[in-house]
Protein backbone atom coordinates (compact mmCIF):
# COMPACT_ATOMS: atom_id res chain seq x y z
CA UNK A 1 0.00 0.00 0.00
CA UNK A 2 3.05 2.28 1.08
CA UNK A 3 4.72 1.67 -2.26
CA UNK A 4 1.08 2.72 -4.12
CA UNK A 5 1.00 6.04 -2.34
CA UNK A 6 4.89 6.77 -2.93
CA UNK A 7 4.48 5.59 -6.47
CA UNK A 8 1.40 7.55 -7.17
CA UNK A 9 2.57 10.83 -5.15
CA UNK A 10 5.42 10.73 -7.92
CA UNK A 11 4.31 10.06 -11.20
CA UNK A 12 1.64 13.11 -9.90
CA UNK A 13 3.93 15.56 -8.86
CA UNK A 14 6.11 15.17 -11.86
CA UNK A 15 3.42 14.99 -14.46
CA UNK A 16 1.80 18.21 -12.48
CA UNK A 17 5.28 19.88 -12.83
CA UNK A 18 5.51 18.27 -17.01
CA UNK A 19 2.46 20.35 -17.20
CA UNK A 20 3.52 23.61 -15.94
CA UNK A 21 6.45 23.53 -18.09
CA UNK A 22 5.62 26.53 -20.83
CA UNK A 23 6.89 24.30 -23.62
CA UNK A 24 4.28 22.11 -22.64
CA UNK A 25 1.74 24.50 -22.10
CA UNK A 26 2.53 26.21 -25.53
CA UNK A 27 2.41 22.88 -27.47
CA UNK A 28 0.35 20.74 -25.68
CA UNK A 29 -2.01 22.29 -23.01
CA UNK A 30 -3.17 25.26 -25.08
CA UNK A 31 -4.12 23.86 -28.68
CA UNK A 32 -6.01 21.04 -26.36
CA UNK A 33 -7.95 23.43 -24.85
CA UNK A 34 -8.99 25.30 -28.11
CA UNK A 35 -10.00 22.44 -29.32
CA UNK A 36 -11.96 21.73 -26.33
CA UNK A 37 -13.28 24.71 -26.99
CA UNK A 38 -14.39 24.74 -30.70
CA UNK A 39 -15.39 20.85 -30.12
CA UNK A 40 -17.93 22.42 -27.44
CA UNK A 41 -19.18 25.09 -30.36
CA UNK A 42 -19.18 22.64 -32.27
CA UNK A 43 -21.80 19.95 -30.20
CA UNK A 44 -23.80 23.84 -29.02
CA UNK A 45 -24.20 24.89 -33.03
CA UNK A 46 -26.81 22.31 -34.47
CA UNK A 47 -28.84 24.08 -31.13
CA UNK A 48 -28.09 27.67 -30.84
CA UNK A 49 -26.38 29.13 -33.64
CA UNK A 50 -25.83 32.35 -31.66
CA UNK A 51 -22.15 30.79 -30.22
CA UNK A 52 -18.72 31.32 -31.91
CA UNK A 53 -15.43 29.60 -30.49
CA UNK A 54 -12.17 31.09 -31.08
CA UNK A 55 -9.16 30.20 -29.42
CA UNK A 56 -10.18 29.12 -25.33
CA UNK A 57 -12.34 31.32 -25.76
CA UNK A 58 -16.36 30.51 -26.09
CA UNK A 59 -18.82 33.45 -27.19
CA UNK A 60 -22.17 34.62 -27.62
CA UNK A 61 -22.63 36.40 -30.67
CA UNK A 62 -25.51 38.21 -29.35
CA UNK A 63 -24.85 38.87 -25.59
CA UNK A 64 -21.65 39.26 -26.16
CA UNK A 65 -20.44 37.06 -22.80
CA UNK A 66 -17.69 34.98 -23.36
CA UNK A 67 -15.81 32.07 -21.35
CA UNK A 68 -11.92 31.69 -21.49
CA UNK A 69 -11.36 28.00 -20.98
CA UNK A 70 -8.07 28.15 -18.58
CA UNK A 71 -5.97 25.74 -16.57
CA UNK A 72 -7.87 23.55 -14.31
CA UNK A 73 -10.77 23.64 -16.38
CA UNK A 74 -10.03 21.88 -19.64
CA UNK A 75 -9.73 18.07 -17.82
CA UNK A 76 -6.10 18.00 -17.54
CA UNK A 77 -5.61 18.20 -14.01
CA UNK A 78 -7.89 15.61 -13.19
CA UNK A 79 -6.23 13.19 -16.28
CA UNK A 80 -3.52 13.20 -14.86
CA UNK A 81 -4.59 12.09 -11.28
CA UNK A 82 -6.32 9.08 -12.85
CA UNK A 83 -2.84 8.30 -14.95
CA UNK A 84 -0.73 8.31 -11.61
CA UNK A 85 -3.26 6.68 -9.78
CA UNK A 86 -3.36 3.98 -12.63
CA UNK A 87 0.33 3.69 -13.23
CA UNK A 88 1.14 3.41 -9.50
CA UNK A 89 -1.22 0.42 -9.15
CA UNK A 90 0.36 -3.15 -10.41
CA UNK A 91 -1.45 -4.54 -13.87
CA UNK A 92 -0.26 -5.22 -16.87
CA UNK A 93 0.66 -2.06 -19.44
CA UNK A 94 -2.59 -3.23 -21.37
CA UNK A 95 -5.29 -3.23 -19.16
CA UNK A 96 -3.23 0.58 -17.90
CA UNK A 97 -3.12 1.83 -21.12
CA UNK A 98 -6.53 0.84 -21.67
CA UNK A 99 -7.89 2.10 -19.08
CA UNK A 100 -6.18 5.46 -19.49
CA UNK A 101 -7.35 5.81 -22.67
CA UNK A 102 -11.22 4.74 -21.50
CA UNK A 103 -10.97 6.91 -18.33
CA UNK A 104 -9.63 10.46 -20.22
CA UNK A 105 -12.35 9.73 -22.33
CA UNK A 106 -14.79 9.85 -19.87
CA UNK A 107 -13.22 12.67 -17.95
CA UNK A 108 -13.37 14.68 -21.15
CA UNK A 109 -17.09 13.79 -21.59
CA UNK A 110 -17.77 14.92 -18.84
CA UNK A 111 -15.75 18.33 -18.75
CA UNK A 112 -17.22 19.63 -22.10
CA UNK A 113 -21.09 19.04 -20.35
CA UNK A 114 -19.51 20.98 -17.64
CA UNK A 115 -18.04 23.87 -20.20
CA UNK A 116 -21.44 24.06 -21.90
CA UNK A 117 -23.24 23.80 -18.55
CA UNK A 118 -21.40 26.87 -17.52
CA UNK A 119 -21.22 28.74 -20.49
CA UNK A 120 -25.27 28.81 -20.21
CA UNK A 121 -24.98 29.11 -16.52
CA UNK A 122 -22.94 32.34 -17.15
CA UNK A 123 -24.69 33.99 -19.54
CA UNK A 124 -27.96 33.32 -16.98
CA UNK A 125 -26.29 34.68 -13.40
CA UNK A 126 -22.54 35.27 -12.95
CA UNK A 127 -23.31 34.60 -9.22
CA UNK A 128 -24.42 31.12 -9.85
CA UNK A 129 -21.43 30.54 -12.36
CA UNK A 130 -19.15 31.23 -10.62
CA UNK A 131 -20.32 29.35 -6.99
CA UNK A 132 -20.66 26.28 -9.59
CA UNK A 133 -17.11 26.85 -11.53
CA UNK A 134 -14.97 27.10 -8.69
CA UNK A 135 -16.57 25.04 -6.31
CA UNK A 136 -19.49 22.00 -7.22
CA UNK A 137 -18.08 21.40 -10.68
CA UNK A 138 -14.14 20.28 -9.55
CA UNK A 139 -15.61 17.63 -7.29
CA UNK A 140 -17.96 16.17 -9.47
CA UNK A 141 -14.88 15.83 -11.97
CA UNK A 142 -12.99 14.40 -9.30
CA UNK A 143 -16.05 12.13 -8.28
CA UNK A 144 -16.15 10.95 -12.35
CA UNK A 145 -12.04 10.08 -11.53
CA UNK A 146 -12.79 8.18 -8.72
CA UNK A 147 -15.81 6.37 -10.18
CA UNK A 148 -13.32 5.01 -12.94
CA UNK A 149 -10.99 4.35 -10.89
CA UNK A 150 -13.17 2.04 -8.81
CA UNK A 151 -14.15 0.13 -12.30
CA UNK A 152 -11.14 -0.02 -13.34
CA UNK A 153 -9.83 -1.85 -9.78
CA UNK A 154 -13.24 -4.09 -10.01
CA UNK A 155 -12.11 -5.10 -13.61
CA UNK A 156 -8.20 -6.06 -11.93
CA UNK A 157 -10.70 -7.84 -9.30
CA UNK A 158 -12.13 -10.05 -11.11
CA UNK A 159 -8.96 -11.00 -13.95
CA UNK A 160 -7.18 -12.07 -11.03
CA UNK A 161 -9.91 -13.87 -9.41
CA UNK A 162 -9.89 -17.10 -10.96
CA UNK A 163 -6.24 -17.50 -11.06
CA UNK A 164 -6.36 -17.24 -7.44
CA UNK A 165 -8.67 -19.74 -7.04
CA UNK A 166 -6.85 -21.71 -9.70
CA UNK A 167 -3.64 -21.06 -7.52
CA UNK A 168 -5.73 -21.85 -4.70
CA UNK B 1 -24.28 -7.61 -8.94
CA UNK B 2 -24.22 -6.85 -5.50
CA UNK B 3 -21.27 -4.86 -6.60
CA UNK B 4 -22.70 -2.86 -9.13
CA UNK B 5 -25.39 -2.25 -6.27
CA UNK B 6 -23.07 -1.05 -3.75
CA UNK B 7 -21.92 1.33 -6.17
CA UNK B 8 -25.26 2.67 -7.73
CA UNK B 9 -26.41 3.09 -4.02
CA UNK B 10 -22.89 5.16 -3.20
CA UNK B 11 -23.44 7.21 -6.38
CA UNK B 12 -26.80 7.76 -5.88
CA UNK B 13 -25.85 9.05 -1.99
CA UNK B 14 -23.42 11.04 -3.10
CA UNK B 15 -24.82 13.23 -5.64
CA UNK B 16 -28.10 13.29 -2.52
CA UNK B 17 -25.72 14.61 -0.83
CA UNK B 18 -23.75 16.82 -2.49
CA UNK B 19 -25.69 19.59 -2.67
CA UNK B 20 -26.87 20.26 0.81
CA UNK B 21 -23.43 19.94 1.92
CA UNK B 22 -21.92 22.43 -0.39
CA UNK B 23 -24.97 24.64 1.04
CA UNK B 24 -24.09 23.90 4.36
CA UNK B 25 -20.49 25.03 4.07
CA UNK B 26 -21.24 28.03 1.57
CA UNK B 27 -23.30 29.39 4.57
CA UNK B 28 -20.78 28.08 7.38
CA UNK B 29 -17.48 29.10 5.18
CA UNK B 30 -16.80 32.10 7.14
CA UNK B 31 -15.91 30.25 10.52
CA UNK B 32 -15.17 27.29 9.17
CA UNK B 33 -12.22 29.60 7.52
CA UNK B 34 -11.38 31.49 10.82
CA UNK B 35 -9.05 29.25 12.63
CA UNK B 36 -7.10 28.36 9.18
CA UNK B 37 -6.21 32.39 8.70
CA UNK B 38 -5.37 32.45 11.81
CA UNK B 39 -2.78 30.16 12.23
CA UNK B 40 -2.00 30.91 8.50
CA UNK B 41 -1.69 34.51 9.45
CA UNK B 42 1.12 33.43 12.36
CA UNK B 43 2.88 31.78 10.42
CA UNK B 44 3.45 34.27 7.79
CA UNK B 45 4.08 37.01 10.43
CA UNK B 46 6.96 35.44 11.92
CA UNK B 47 7.98 33.99 8.61
CA UNK B 48 7.95 37.42 6.64
CA UNK B 49 7.87 40.01 9.35
CA UNK B 50 9.47 42.74 7.42
CA UNK B 51 6.70 42.29 4.65
CA UNK B 52 3.55 40.61 5.83
CA UNK B 53 1.61 42.96 8.89
CA UNK B 54 -1.33 40.66 9.28
CA UNK B 55 -3.55 38.54 8.09
CA UNK B 56 -7.04 38.59 9.06
CA UNK B 57 -10.86 37.27 8.23
CA UNK B 58 -13.07 39.49 6.23
CA UNK B 59 -16.36 37.27 5.96
CA UNK B 60 -14.78 34.14 4.18
CA UNK B 61 -11.97 36.07 2.74
CA UNK B 62 -8.52 36.31 4.03
CA UNK B 63 -6.92 39.48 4.09
CA UNK B 64 -3.52 39.91 3.33
CA UNK B 65 -2.20 42.85 4.76
CA UNK B 66 2.04 44.25 3.65
CA UNK B 67 4.08 46.12 5.11
CA UNK B 68 4.00 48.48 1.91
CA UNK B 69 1.82 51.32 0.57
CA UNK B 70 1.02 51.85 -3.01
CA UNK B 71 1.24 54.39 -5.43
CA UNK B 72 0.20 55.26 -8.92
CA UNK B 73 0.61 51.42 -9.08
CA UNK B 74 3.96 51.29 -7.58
CA UNK B 75 5.12 49.53 -4.03
CA UNK B 76 6.19 52.25 -1.89
CA UNK B 77 7.57 52.84 1.53
CA UNK B 78 4.51 52.67 4.33
CA UNK B 79 5.61 55.67 5.84
CA UNK B 80 5.40 57.81 2.38
CA UNK B 81 2.14 56.22 1.48
CA UNK B 82 -1.73 56.98 2.42
CA UNK B 83 -2.44 53.14 3.30
CA UNK B 84 -1.30 50.01 3.94
CA UNK B 85 -1.44 47.47 0.70
CA UNK B 86 -3.26 44.43 0.99
CA UNK B 87 -4.79 41.91 -0.92
CA UNK B 88 -7.81 39.80 -0.94
CA UNK B 89 -7.45 35.68 -0.55
CA UNK B 90 -10.51 33.45 -1.23
CA UNK B 91 -10.43 30.49 1.25
CA UNK B 92 -13.60 28.61 -0.54
CA UNK B 93 -11.23 27.37 -2.96
CA UNK B 94 -9.45 25.54 -0.69
CA UNK B 95 -11.96 25.27 2.01
CA UNK B 96 -14.44 23.02 -0.34
CA UNK B 97 -12.85 19.97 0.04
CA UNK B 98 -14.78 19.58 3.25
CA UNK B 99 -17.69 19.62 1.80
CA UNK B 100 -16.99 17.10 -0.49
CA UNK B 101 -15.21 14.72 1.76
CA UNK B 102 -18.44 14.95 3.79
CA UNK B 103 -20.58 13.83 1.04
CA UNK B 104 -18.58 11.33 -0.25
CA UNK B 105 -17.74 10.11 3.57
CA UNK B 106 -21.28 9.72 4.51
CA UNK B 107 -22.78 8.36 1.41
CA UNK B 108 -20.32 4.94 1.81
CA UNK B 109 -21.97 2.16 4.21
CA UNK B 110 -19.65 1.97 6.65
CA UNK B 111 -19.63 0.49 10.30
CA UNK B 112 -18.87 3.36 12.13
CA UNK B 113 -18.52 7.05 10.61
CA UNK B 114 -17.57 9.80 13.14
CA UNK B 115 -14.00 9.03 14.67
CA UNK B 116 -13.12 8.73 10.54
CA UNK B 117 -14.64 11.34 9.98
CA UNK B 118 -12.91 13.81 12.52
CA UNK B 119 -9.75 12.70 11.57
CA UNK B 120 -10.39 13.21 8.08
CA UNK B 121 -11.65 16.81 8.43
CA UNK B 122 -8.66 17.38 10.59
CA UNK B 123 -6.39 16.51 7.75
CA UNK B 124 -8.19 18.60 5.26
CA UNK B 125 -7.72 20.98 7.66
CA UNK B 126 -4.07 21.34 7.89
CA UNK B 127 -4.03 21.06 3.83
CA UNK B 128 -6.60 23.65 3.96
CA UNK B 129 -3.84 25.51 6.19
CA UNK B 130 -0.84 24.49 3.78
CA UNK B 131 -2.52 25.93 1.02
CA UNK B 132 -3.43 28.93 2.25
CA UNK B 133 -0.37 29.67 3.10
CA UNK B 134 0.89 29.23 -0.65
CA UNK B 135 -1.94 31.60 -1.75
CA UNK B 136 -0.78 34.16 0.30
CA UNK B 137 3.00 33.41 -1.04
CA UNK B 138 1.44 33.74 -4.74
CA UNK B 139 0.21 36.91 -3.84
CA UNK B 140 3.36 38.46 -2.38
CA UNK B 141 5.71 36.87 -5.30
CA UNK B 142 2.94 38.52 -8.11
CA UNK B 143 2.21 41.69 -6.22
CA UNK B 144 5.21 42.36 -3.90
CA UNK B 145 7.87 41.09 -5.83
CA UNK B 146 11.83 41.80 -5.51
CA UNK B 147 11.38 43.49 -1.79
CA UNK B 148 9.30 39.90 -1.14
CA UNK B 149 11.95 37.70 -2.84
CA UNK B 150 15.11 40.30 -0.98
CA UNK B 151 14.15 39.85 2.54
CA UNK B 152 16.90 40.32 5.01
CA UNK B 153 16.98 37.36 7.54
CA UNK B 154 13.90 35.03 6.20
CA UNK B 155 14.51 32.42 3.67
CA UNK B 156 11.97 32.61 1.13
CA UNK B 157 11.44 29.87 -1.10
CA UNK B 158 12.36 29.69 -5.35
CA UNK B 159 9.46 31.59 -7.62
CA UNK B 160 8.95 28.10 -9.10
CA UNK B 161 8.59 26.62 -5.76
CA UNK B 162 5.67 28.84 -4.63
CA UNK B 163 4.09 28.68 -8.30
CA UNK B 164 4.22 24.58 -8.20
CA UNK B 165 2.87 24.79 -4.83
CA UNK B 166 0.32 27.07 -5.17
CA UNK B 167 -0.65 25.26 -8.49
CA UNK B 168 -0.84 22.13 -6.62
CA UNK B 169 -2.36 23.25 -3.92
CA UNK B 170 -5.36 25.24 -5.83
CA UNK B 171 -5.59 22.64 -8.74
CA UNK B 172 -5.48 19.17 -7.21
CA UNK B 173 -4.96 19.24 -3.44
CA UNK B 174 -9.12 20.15 -2.69
CA UNK B 175 -10.77 17.50 -5.15
CA UNK B 176 -7.79 15.03 -4.78
CA UNK B 177 -7.35 15.04 -0.90
CA UNK B 178 -11.01 14.08 -0.23
CA UNK B 179 -11.04 11.25 -2.77
CA UNK B 180 -8.16 10.02 -1.94
CA UNK B 181 -9.04 10.35 2.20
CA UNK B 182 -11.59 8.34 1.05
CA UNK B 183 -10.01 5.30 -0.39
CA UNK B 184 -7.99 5.12 2.57
CA UNK B 185 -10.93 4.98 5.18
CA UNK B 186 -13.30 2.99 3.26
CA UNK B 187 -11.07 0.42 1.82
CA UNK B 188 -13.37 -2.18 4.15
CA UNK B 189 -16.48 -1.09 2.91
CA UNK B 190 -18.89 -3.53 0.81
CA UNK B 191 -18.27 -1.18 -1.96
CA UNK B 192 -14.23 -1.01 -1.98
CA UNK B 193 -13.81 -4.31 0.05
CA UNK B 194 -11.32 -7.20 -1.25
CA UNK B 195 -11.28 -4.76 -4.61
CA UNK B 196 -8.31 -2.67 -3.34
CA UNK B 197 -6.41 -4.77 -0.97
CA UNK B 198 -6.26 -8.08 -2.58
CA UNK B 199 -5.23 -6.45 -6.44
CA UNK B 200 -1.98 -4.19 -4.09
CA UNK B 201 -1.14 -6.77 -1.85
CA UNK B 202 -1.06 -9.37 -4.33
Amino acid sequence: MLRFVMTFLLILIALFTLEMLNPVQEHVITPFTSLLAHLSAVLILPFDNAVVAYGKVLQFKDTGFAVSIEAGCNGVEATIVLIAAICAFPASWRARLIAIGLGFLAIQVLNIVRIISLFYLGNWNLEYFSWIHLYLWPALIMLDVLVVFIVYLRYLSKQTQPLETAVG
Amino acid sequence: MAEQHHMRQFLLFVFTLLIPFFALWTIASAPIALPAIGIAGMLLTNWFPDVVNALYASGSEAILMTEFGESAGQLIPLREAEYRLGFEVNTQILSYSLPFYTALHFATEKKTYLADYLWGVLMLYGLFVFGLVCLCLKELMVNVGAPFFNQPGALVPYAEVIAIAYQFSVLIVPTLAPAALWIWQSKDSKLLQGVFTKTVDS
